[in-house]
C-alpha cells in the first residue's frame, strides 16, 4: 500500500464538524497524518457551499451536523451534482445509532465511516486503506465519471478477478451500473449470487428494487418487508416499499411507510417532498402540511429547492384557512403568503410559476373570506394566462376554479369551454375537467346565464341585434337556462328577423326556445309577454 | 415527573463521546509537539493510558447498551482484520508493552461489526497481559462452508481448569472489565444464513490461554 503521507500530500480535503474543537481537532488529525491543503466547514450549508466552488478529492464529514444538513445530505447533494466525482473520497464519522441510516443507500453511500470516539492511529488505518481501495479501482471510478456504462461493467468483472478481495465491494459498483442502465434481470441475478453467500442489507434492497422494476410488486414488497425487519433503521427500503405500495394503489400504505422513514430520518429533502405530495393525495392535509413545511425549510439552500415545495407548503395550508378570524387561519394564512411570496421572489424570471403562485394567493383571499381581494387576484391571473406562450390545461382549469371560487362563473364558463376545445387533453385532465364542470351546479349555471343575459340585454338596448343573439345563444345552450333569458332569446331574434331578414334556421331556432317554454300559466306574469312572441312567431314563420 | 434513563444516558453517552473525541484528538496533537521532549512525552503517555482505558470503557459501555437493546443488529459490515487490529496493536504496546503478533495474510478481509471485535480482542489482551503473559499471537482460519475464526494464543500461564469446563461466562464483570462475558456477547451478535457467532477456550499445547473467535 502507499503510504497515507504521500496520499494526502496532493489531495484538496474537507473537514466538516458543527463542534469547533472537533473541527480544529480533525484538521490538525490530517495536517500530522500528511495533509497539506484542508477547509473546514462548520456545517452542511457551508459544507456545500464549498463543495460547489472547488473540487476536493477527499470529504470528512460528521454525520450529524446539529441544524442544518446532515452528512448524508452532503453526500448525496455532492454526488447527485457531480460536484463530487466517483473518484473522490467520501468518509464519514458517525456515532452508532447513525450507522445503519448512512450504511447502505443504494444511490449515494459514503467510501468508508469512522465510529466515534477514534484515535488517530483508527484514523490513519481507515485512510490508508479507503484511500488505496479508491487508487486501485480508480479506473472503474473514472468510467463512471464519464458514465460509459458498458466499460464500467467491463471494467468491474476484470477487477472481480484481479482482486478477490475487493469482489463484494466491486460488485456492488456493478449492480449499481446494471440498475441505471435498467438491466434488472443481470442486476437480480447479480444480487442473488452475493445473497447466497450472506444476507448484506443493501443487496437485500437491490434486489428488492430489481423485482420492483420488473413489476413483481409481491415478491419486492415481501423481501423489502423482511429487509425492514432485520434493518429497521435502513430508510432506504421504506422508500421502496412506499412506490410499491403506490403501484398497489395502496396509498395509504405508502404514505405510512414515508412517515416511518421519516422518524427515522427526519432530513431528507427528496422523501419529505412524496411524502407531502401522497398525504395531498390522500387529503390528509396535516401530513401534507408538515412534509411540505420541512421540504422548504430543508431544500432552501440546496440543488432539491424546487417552486412546487412552495406552492403545495401553500396550498396544503389551505384546509386550516377560514373566514373566522380564528389563530389557525391568521398563522395558516400569514405561512401561506410568505411562502408565495418567496416562490415569487425566487422565481420570479419565471412567468409560469408567478401565475401558478398567483392562483393560490387568489384562492388563500377566497378561503379568508375576502372575496374583493380573491376577484381581483384572480383577475390578476387572467392578465397573466393570457400572456403564457403555452398555456397548459392545468394552467386554465387553475384560473377557471379561481372563477368559480371568486364566482365570476361567466368567465369560468368560457374558460371551460375553451378547455373543453382542446385536443391535447390527457384522460386525467378529461376528469378533472369533469371535476370543475360539475362543481358548477344548476344554480351557479343559472346564475350564469343571468349573467350573460344581462349582458345581452345592453347589447339588444344599444340595436346591436347580432351581438345580443349570440350571447342569448350562449345562455340558452344550457338547459338550465331560465324562462326570461328564453322569451329574451325569443324577442331578440324576432326583433332581428323583423328589422332585418327571416330565415328558416333563425326560425326554426325561435320554435326550439318556445318549445322549451312550452305553456305559460295566466298566472305567471310574463303570460302576455309569450302570447304577443307566439304571435310574431306565427306571423314570421307564415311569411317565411 | 422523572427523566426517562435509557433517554437521559444516550443523550449522555453522545455528549460523552464528543468529549473524548476532542481529548483523544487533542492528545494526539500533544504527542506530535512533544515528539523532543521525552520528559514531558513519558507524562502524557501516562495520561494517555488514562484516557485510551476510559474510551475502552466507554466504547464497551455503548456496545452492552447496543447489545442490550432488542431491536439492536451489529453493523456487519466488510473489514481488513489487519486495519481492526493496529490500533490496538499500538496502543497495547505503547500502554502495557504488551506485543500482539498478527500472523494472517494482511490482505485479509471480512463481514464483522468492527467495533464489537475490537472491543473482544482489547478485552482478551487485556485478561492476558493480567494474567502475566507479555504476547499474543492472532491467525485467522477461513472455511469452504463461509465460516472463519480469528485464533488468539498468548504466552501466559493458560485458563483454570475450572474457566475451561464452565461454559457460560459470568455477566458480572471484573476487575478487568466485563471480560469473557463480553467477550461472547460481542461475537454471539453476528450471524449468517442462521448461524451465530461463538467463542471456544483452549489450553494451547505450549502451555498458553487460546481463544477462538468463530464467525458464521
Amino acid at each position: 500500500m502507499a503510504s497515507l503521507d504521500n496520499m494526502l500530500a496532493g489531495m484538496r480535503i474537507l473537514a466538516v464538524d458543527d463542534l469547533v474543537e472537533s473541527r480544529s481537532a480533525m484538521k490538525k488529525m490530517l495536517v500530522i497524518l500528511g495533509a497539506g491543503n484542508v477547509d473546514v466547514a462548520m456545517d452542511g450549508d457551508e459544507a456545500a457551499e464549498f463543495i460547489l466552488n472547488n473540487d476536493y478529492d477527499l470529504v470528512i464529514s460528521d454525520y450529524n451536523l446539529g441544524r442544518g444538513r446532515d452528512g448524508q445530505q452532503i453526500l448525496e447533494e455532492a454526488r447527485f451534482t457531480h460536484r463530487l466525482k466517483a473518484t473522490s473520497t467520501f468518509v464519514m464519522l458517525t456515532g452508532e445509532n447513525a450507522m445503519d441510516m448512512v450504511m447502505g443507500a443504494i444511490e449515494y453511500e459514503p467510501d468508508d465511516y469512522v465510529t466515534k470516539p477514534f484515535t488517530i492511529d483508527v484514523m490513519r488505518q481507515r485512510l490508508t486503506r479507503i484511500l488505496s481501495v479508491k487508487g486501485l479501482i480508480r479506473p472503474i471510478n473514472e468510467s463512471i465519471d464519464l458514465q460509459t456504462k458498458t466499460k464500467t461493467i467491463q471494467l468491474c468483472d476484470e477487477f472481480i478477478k484481479q482482486y478477490p478481495r475487493l469482489e463484494l465491494r466491486v460488485k456492488r459498483i456493478k449492480s449499481r451500473t446494471l440498475i441505471n442502465m435498467k438491466s434488472y434481470n443481470d442486476a437480480l441475478k447479480l444480487f442473488d449470487s452475493i445473497l447466497n453467500e450472506r444476507e448484506i442489507n443493501w443487496a437485500m434492497l437491490g434486489k428488492a428494487t430489481c423485482l420492483f422494476h420488473l413489476k413483481k410488486y409481491n415478491d419486492a414488497k415481501k423481501l423489502v418487508e423482511y429487509t425492514i425487519e432485520q434493518h429497521p433503521n435502513y430508510v432506504q427500503c421504506y422508500d421502496l416499499l412506499s412506490k410499491i405500495n403506490i403501484k398497489q394503489k395502496d396509498l395509504i400504505a405508502a404514505q405510512n411507510a414515508l412517515v416511518r422513514a421519516i422518524q427515522v430520518s427526519p432530513k431528507q429533502v427528496l422523501r419529505q417532498m412524496e411524502l407531502g405530495r401522497i398525504a395531498f393525495a390522500n387529503l390528509d392535509f396535516e401530513v401534507a402540511e408538515g412534509a411540505f413545511k420541512q421540504s422548504v425549510k430543508l431544500a432552501r439552500h440546496s440543488c432539491y429547492r424546487s417552486v412546487k415545495n412552495y406552492l403545495l407548503f401553500a396550498k396544503s395550508l389551505q384546509h386550516k384557512i377560514t373566514p373566522k378570524n380564528n389563530r389557525d387561519t391568521r398563522i395558516s394564512s400569514g405561512e401561506a403568503f410568505k411562502a408565495l411570496d418567496e416562490a415569487k421572489t425566487l422565481y420570479k424570471h419565471n412567468p409560469e410559476y408567478i401565475y401558478d403562485a398567483t392562483i393560490i394567493e387568489s384562492t388563500t383571499f377566497s378561503n379568508l373570506g375576502k372575496e374583493i381581494d380573491a376577484k381581483a387576484v384572480a383577475n390578476k391571473a387572467e392578465a397573466m394566462l393570457a400572456k403564457l406562450t403555452q398555456p397548459t390545461c392545468a394552467h386554465q382549469l387553475a384560473l377557471a376554479r379561481a372563477f368559480i371560487d371568486t364566482k365570476q362563473h361567466a368567465k369560468a364558463q368560457d374558460l371551460l369551454a375553451i378547455i373543453n376545445a382542446r385536443k391535447d387533453l390527457s384522460r386525467s385532465e378529461q376528469r378533472d375537467l369533469e371535476h370543475t364542470r360539475n362543481e358548477i351546479n344548476e344554480h351557479v349555471v343559472r346564475t350564469y346565464t343571468t349573467e350573460i343575459n344581462d349582458k345581452a340585454i345592453e347589447f339588444f338596448e344599444q340595436g346591436q341585434l347580432a351581438r345580443a343573439i349570440e350571447l342569448f345563444d350562449k345562455a340558452t345552450a344550457y338547459k338550465e337556462a331560465g324562462l326570461t333569458v328564453l322569451l329574451n332569446a325569443i324577442q331578440a331574434k324576432i326583433t332581428f328577423m323583423d328589422q332585418s331578414e327571416a330565415t328558416l334556421e333563425m326560425v326554426s331556432e325561435v320554435g326550439e326556445h318556445l318549445d322549451k317554454v312550452g305553456s305559460l300559466p295566466e298566472i305567471d306574469e310574463r303570460h302576455g309577454r309569450w302570447l304577443i312572441l307566439i304571435k310574431s312567431y306565427e306571423r314570421i314563420k307564415r311569411s317565411v | 415527573m422523572t427523566f426517562n434513563s435509557t433517554t437521559l444516558l444516550s443523550s449522555q453517552l453522545h455528549d460523552i463521546k464528543n468529549e473524548m473525541q476532542a481529548i483523544l484528538s487533542l492528545q494526539d496533537e500533544l504527542a506530535e509537539l512533544l515528539t523532543e521532549l521525552p520528559e514531558q512525552a513519558t507524562i502524557l503517555t501516562n495520561i494517555s493510558k488514562h484516557s485510551e482505558s476510559l474510551n475502552q470503557r466507554l466504547v464497551e459501555l455503548l456496545s452492552v447498551l447496543k447489545i442490550q437493546n432488542t431491536s439492536f443488529a451489529p453493523n456487519e459490515n466488510e473489514n481488513w482484520l489487519i486495519d481492526t487490529i493496529t490500533p490496538i496493536v499500538n496502543d497495547q504496546k505503547r500502554l502495557k508493552q504488551f506485543a500482539v503478533i498478527p500472523e494472517f495474510d494482511l490482505e485479509f478481509n471480512q463481514f464483522y461489526d468492527e467495533q464489537l471485535v475490537a472491543i473482544a480482542l482489547n478485552n482478551i489482551f487485556g485478561n492476558a497481559h493480567q494474567a502475566g503473559a507479555t504476547e499474543a499471537r492472532v491467525k485467522v482460519e477461513e472455511f469452504n462452508d463461509g465460516h472463519w475464526l480469528i485464533e488468539i494464543v498468548d504466552n501466559g500461564p493458560g485458563f483454570k481448569p475450572e474457566q475451561l469446563l464452565k461454559g457460560e461466562f459470568n455477566p458480572q464483570g471484573t476487575a478487568s472489565g466485563l471480560g469473557l462475558y463480553l467477550i461472547q456477547q460481542a461475537i454471539k451478535t453476528h450471524k449468517r444464513n442462521g448461524n451465530y457467532g461463538s467463542i471456544t477456550l483452549e489450553n494451547h499445547s505450549n502451555g498458553g490461554a487460546m481463544i477462538k473467535l468463530v464467525f458464521p
